[in-house]
């Protein structure tokens, strides 16, 4: 493993080799045959009328890879995906993005992907609620809303002409990400799915799985809409000092997060970067399960990253998957090499 | 990491006492190579991919005494000031170590070197694949044991290669030493200092393209021939050590 930067001991080796070898023989499809290097051959039946898709070109009337990485076959589609799969965006992704600069009317951040994304300032709720035209004076306070190296969680709203992202943030649970770890993990690890936020309530802290493979372990944060509020809480201090996800720019008394939860901020964030570095899926499930696990054999928080514990997470997760293959078929696949998680003609069709 | 030379106060390299390597007197016998090859071997080489894991793609090379690694970075935003383009932008940087050649003063022209790198490798890539954005490619040559901008092109390929930048083909690179009667694949420094002439070829082998060829000094139309297809086959074996080593690469 190429990231795997930490010193087994024969014994742990062996575990390891042998808990991974397990996993592989789990997974559904077998890929190594159909891995290709730049300017290979495709193997492709010529009869068939094929459509050349991403990471092929022709040459000499063969279909030969530009890319370096596995051949994929969708119906009459037939294209190359890279290994280092880069983040392919779509709208309606929940994304974080971490502020690089304050332009006029608009926020530019960084994503991960190979341009910046934009976030104008129209995309973004104001501090007072209001909907209105932005007006200059807005403009200018636009740094008391978000300022550089600011965490931000936004939506991917559309593509510009150029291929950069336009995101929004115009719901409570969008905006500026305070008291947290921020962790960059590769994108293909984490799925598209149906709920990106999650809340462990037992824990106390909020997970945010971006698509852009951002990943944010905070504290947990009330998301309070503050239309409802005003007609349902007539409550006396319509002002008091919660913590919310608006920028609000009211001075907040400062509290100081409870040293359980900051424990269990950096547990998480080990627990997801273990299982990055193994190159297990990300979902909700398989964090709260290395977390569990973690509690449960009382290994340090530090401990968390040491060769021990990768062995035990892998030799965990193989004992797990074969007792459920058994039941039914397993469905988190692990990933020696990353599969796309896209609908093969979307990703065709914008390229072309 | 390498320093400029004219900066700070000068230094003294220590005289390797015991080596004294005094300019070979050129008789009319076949010429030795000092590492005991024959004129057409070229060196045993050494590549692999994923040396550096902070950047997008990277390229371990070892040939001989030539020890090279590229990291590449892309594709990326460009400079806010440069124009809308349809195609990508390439960025090459080719720079030494202050350990990496025997003598300050023999420290070459890097710039040179850039944009010789630039030129070998824009004919290879698909530059429409990343309008509007910049693919940066740093080369640092650990050591230099002769042959260096042939083993830096060759690195920088598999390093784009791993980024998994589109291209055409992989590029490899060999050159060749005109000394005297003798063509002399793949030169060390030591052969490359007291050359007449060198050619070094650029080449898609799979695609049978030259993306580049550089002549220099005294040649004849018949040993440019000769070179040329000398150059040219050991391109060709060279792809295959390259493609099974991203074949390698990839399977792990």
């Amino acid at each position: 493993m190429r990231h795997l930067q930490l010193s087994l001991n024969k014994g742990q080796k062996l575990r390891l080799e042998r808990a991974l070898e397990q996993l592989e023989s789990l997974s559904s499809k077998a890929n190594s045959d159909a891995s290709v290097t730049v300017a290979d051959d495709i193997p492709v039946n010529y009869e068939d009328a094929i459509l050349k898709g991403h990471g092929t070109a022709e040459m000499d009337g063969r279909v030969v890879a530009t890319l370096c990485g596995v051949v994929e076959r969708v119906n009459k589609l037939v294209y190359v995906r890279s290994l280092r799969a880069r983040y392919k965006p779509e709208i309606g992704d929940i994304i974080i993005g971490r502020v690089l600069e304050v332009a006029p009317k608009r926020w530019r951040l960084e994503i991960n992907f190979s341009q910046d994304a934009v976030l104008m300032l129209s995309s973004m709720n104001l501090p007072d609620g209001i909907q209105r035209r932005r007006t200059a004076v807005d403009e200018l306070n636009m740094r008391s809303i978000f300022e550089e190296n600011d965490v931000i969680c936004a939506e991917v709203r559309g593509f510009q002409h150029d291929g950069a992202l336009h995101l929004q943030a115009r719901s409570q649970k969008y905006g500026k990400l305070k008291t947290g770890q921020l962790l960059t993990i590769p994108p293909y690890l984490v799925k598209k799915r149906k709920q990106h936020f999650h809340y462990l309530d037992q824990y106390g802290i909020d997970l945010i799985l971006g698509c852009n493979g951002f990943i944010w372990v905070g504290e947990h944060v009330e998301v309070k809409d503050d239309m409802v509020e005003d007609v349902l809480e007539k409550s006396p201090e319509p002002q008091n000092a919660k913590p919310c996800n608006t920028p609000v720019d009211k001075p907040l008394e400062e509290t100081r997060t409870p040293l359980a939860t900051r424990q269990n901020i950096c547990r998480a964030a080990n627990a997801i970067r273990v299982l990055s570095t193994l190159g297990f899926t990300i979902t909700v499930e398989i964090i709260m399960e290395i977390v569990d696990l973690s509690i449960s054999s009382s290994v340090d928080i530090h401990e968390m990253l040491g060769a021990e514990f990768y062995v035990v997470v892998a030799e965990n997760e193989a004992a797990q998957r074969s007792s459920s293959s058994r039941k039914r078929k397993a469905h988190l696949v692990h990933h020696p090499a990353p599969r796309s998680w896209i609908n093969a003609r979307t990703t065709y069709m914008r390229r072309s | 990491m390498a320093g400029k030379p004219s900066s700070g106060p000068t230094t003294y390299s220590p005289l390797l006492t015991g080596q004294k390597v005094k300019r070979p007197i050129l008789t009319d016998s076949d010429w030795v190579r000092p590492d005991g090859r024959n004129h057409h071997q070229c060196r045993p080489a050494f590549v692999r991919t994923g040396a550096v894991t902070s950047a997008s793609g990277s390229a371990y090379a070892e040939f001989g005494n030539t020890k090279v690694i590229v990291s590449v970075f892309g594709p990326r935003e460009s400079k806010k000031a440069v124009m809308y383009s349809d195609k990508g932008r390439l960025n090459c940087n080719v720079s030494y170590t202050n350990f990496g050649t025997p003598s300050r003063a023999q420290s070459p022209d890097t710039k040179d070197l850039s944009s010789m790198l630039h030129k070998a490798l824009e004919g290879a890539i698909i530059l429409e694949s990343f309008p509007k954005t910049t693919v940066d490619v740093f080369a640092l040559v650990l050591e230099s044991g002769g042959s260096d901008l042939p083993v830096v092109t060759t690195c920088a390929s598999l390093a784009l290669a791993d980024a998994g930048i589109m291209m055409y083909d992989i590029v490899a690179s060999v050159s060749v030493s005109c000394l005297r009667k003798s063509l002399l694949i793949d030169p060390l420094s030591e052969e490359e200092s007291c050359q007449d002439g060198s050619l070094m070829i650029t080449s898609m082998p799979s695609r049978n393209e030259v993306t580049q060829m550089t002549i220099t000094g005294e040649w004849s139309t018949p040993k440019i021939h000769e070179a040329m297809q000398l150059c040219l086959d050991a391109c060709s074996k060279l792809e295959k050590i390259m493609r099974s080593c991203l074949k390698e690469a990839a399977s792990v």
